[in-house]
């Protein structure tokens, strides 16, 4: 658990050195919620019967995707995919530590770093400037945050099975924008799930995108509440095991016919 | 040899280059298509449930997105090695531009050939053919010509934009942030009408980085959409006239930016 932690600081230091990407990030978070703020807003004053939920409420779910983006998605997949294209896994791999955990380790200290330094600037913009609300009660909150940490793990898990990917196709930039559009959509990220057409709905709700940003998000606006919230990080708990699971056994499959390039 | 059978001889030689790794290849044109599917199936979901988005039908919008991506992949075929003229510069290996007796841009063009950008064709022409069937226009020949004028004024847009990022690395040795923020502006005109947001951003894309003139404005002609009673009504029929000025700024802006050159190599 010690060195656990050592990974962990390590990675929180090592993103504690872009100075100049924090401001960036936090301009184009600012953008995205002025898009989705007015998108919303325009279809809201359009036909507002079509929502079943109030602006606010609409408003609030669109921006907290933003906010919840900027730490939640911290990319273990292109780590892995680096390592391997310059032949740099082998370092990490007589690291005295499982690969599986170091990189959870490693994903999970900048996504702590990204938490307390990136995304309370963008809660204060989205709520100073946007209109995102607080949850309403105390119950919300503390839902929302224990499903967040399951978004976190599927989240990572999903991104650690890309990279274990690039094992075997050696590189993954060619696929990553195809990954990408098919996270932001399946997890209702910018679209909440709700107003998917029938057959796309059923189709999101088999895959594991939804424990990433839809669940957390509907809890925390309260539209999925009491037992059905629970159900709803039910299905979180269930993906994340089964991607744990299935990530560590790609991991030992793909770790025998590691080729290392490069020296 | 002239300046353009030297940029066709250099990307010719690229792509020779780029089909070594095939596989690679055709995921990344397999992996644009979809990404571009996606993205036109979640601004296509919003606009079906709600019917329009302001007075934007389906099909309209889908016509903005496919007007943006030809433009865009004018660009993207031809000059996308735009983009890397950071790493030259810091690498100090801009250099060998300047050693061979022809000129540094269209060595540095000749780069590359973003052949993936075939995908953003066939998205672009496809979208533009179902909505034109799809709401039943009936272009005259001016109407066609003035389409093509777009496209083309969209390419030379993105080229003079960009250049233009990539050229301020002569002066602060990165430019990488600005082309970032450029990217998301990209982004946001491409898939939304400019008159759903406010009227700052509407200045912003108009003025400051004119984005809207790949698709926006024209599509107001285009489609018929143009509101002569507004005072911006002239606006729609510029972008080739912003094209032609973007150009000429950025041609003197490189010149400025190669004078001003110092490597930074050992």
């Amino acid at each position: 658990m010690k060195l656990f932690w050592a990974f962990t600081r390590q990675a929180f230091y090592n993103t504690a050195v872009f100075r100049f990407e924090f401001w960036l990030r936090l301009i184009s978070v600012y953008l995205l919620m002025y898009t989705i703020y007015w998108v919303w807003t325009t279809l809201y004053t359009q036909t507002p019967e079509a929502f079943g939920l109030s602006l606010q409420q609409m408003v609030t779910y669109g921006i907290l995707g933003m906010a919840l983006e900027i730490f939640l998605d911290v990319g273990p997949e292109w780590y892995v995919a680096t390592q391997v294209r310059t032949g740099a896994i082998d370092t990490d791999l007589m690291k005295p530590l499982d690969f599986h955990v170091h990189m959870l380790a490693r994903s999970a200290g900048e996504m702590m770093f990204s938490l307390g330094i990136l995304a309370l600037p963008s809660f204060v913009i989205g709520y100073f400037l946007f209109d995102l609300r607080l949850p309403e009660d105390l119950t919300t909150g503390l839902l929302f945050g224990i499903s967040l940490v399951f978004s976190f793990f599927v989240f990572f898990h999903i991104g650690f099975l890309l990279g274990v990917l690039s094992v075997i196709t050696l590189d993954i930039r060619s696929i990553a924008w195809a990954y990408y559009s098919m996270v932001s959509f399946f997890s209702g990220q910018i679209v909440p799930l709700w107003l998917f057409p029938d057959f796309l709905r059923k189709i999101s709700e088999w895959l594991p995108f939804q424990a990433v940003y839809y669940i957390p998000m509907s809890i925390y606006i309260k539209r999925v509440i009491g037992s059905t919230a629970l159900q709803a990080v039910g299905i979180q708990v269930f993906w994340a095991i089964v991607l744990a699971l299935f990530a560590r056994w790609a991991w030992t499959r793909v770790h025998t016919r590691l080729t290392v390039q490069g020296g | 040899m002239n300046a353009f059978q030297l940029y066709f001889r250099l990307i010719q030689i690229s792509l020779l280059s780029r089909m070594q790794y095939r596989a690679d290849f055709i995921a990344g044109i397999l992996g644009l298509l979809f990404w571009n599917v996606i993205n036109i199936g979640l601004i296509g979901i919003l606009v079906t449930q709600f019917t329009s988005l302001k007075d934007w039908t389906l099909w309209e919008v889908v016509f903005l997105y496919s007007l943006w991506i030809l433009g865009y992949s004018v660009y993207g075929l031809f000059f996308s090695h735009t983009e890397a003229l950071e790493n030259y510069l810091i690498e100090g290996s801009f250099d060998q531009f300047l050693l061979r007796p022809a000129s540094p841009l269209i060595q540095l063009l000749g780069r590359e050939f973003q052949f993936n950008e075939i995908a953003n064709v066939l998205i672009g022409l496809t979208g533009i053919s179902l909505a034109y069937t799809r709401l039943d226009l009936h272009w005259d020949g001016w109407r066609w010509g003035f389409f093509i004028a777009a496209v083309v004024s969209g390419g030379m847009i993105v080229l003079a934009i960009n250049l233009l990022v990539a050229c301020t690395g002569f002066w602060t040795g990165r430019s990488r942030g600005t082309a970032f923020i450029v990217n998301q502006f990209y982004g946001l005109v491409h898939q939304y009408p400019v008159d759903i947001f406010g009227n700052a951003f509407r200045v912003i894309v108009t003025g400051l980085i004119p984005v809207a003139f790949m698709n926006y404005y024209p599509a107001l002609v285009l489609l018929d959409k143009v509101n002569y009673a507004s005072r911006g009504w002239v606006l729609s029929y510029m972008s080739p006239l912003v094209a032609l000025l973007l150009v000429g700024i950025v041609s003197v802006v490189w010149r400025l930016g190669l004078n001003r050159y110092s490597s930074s190599g050992s």
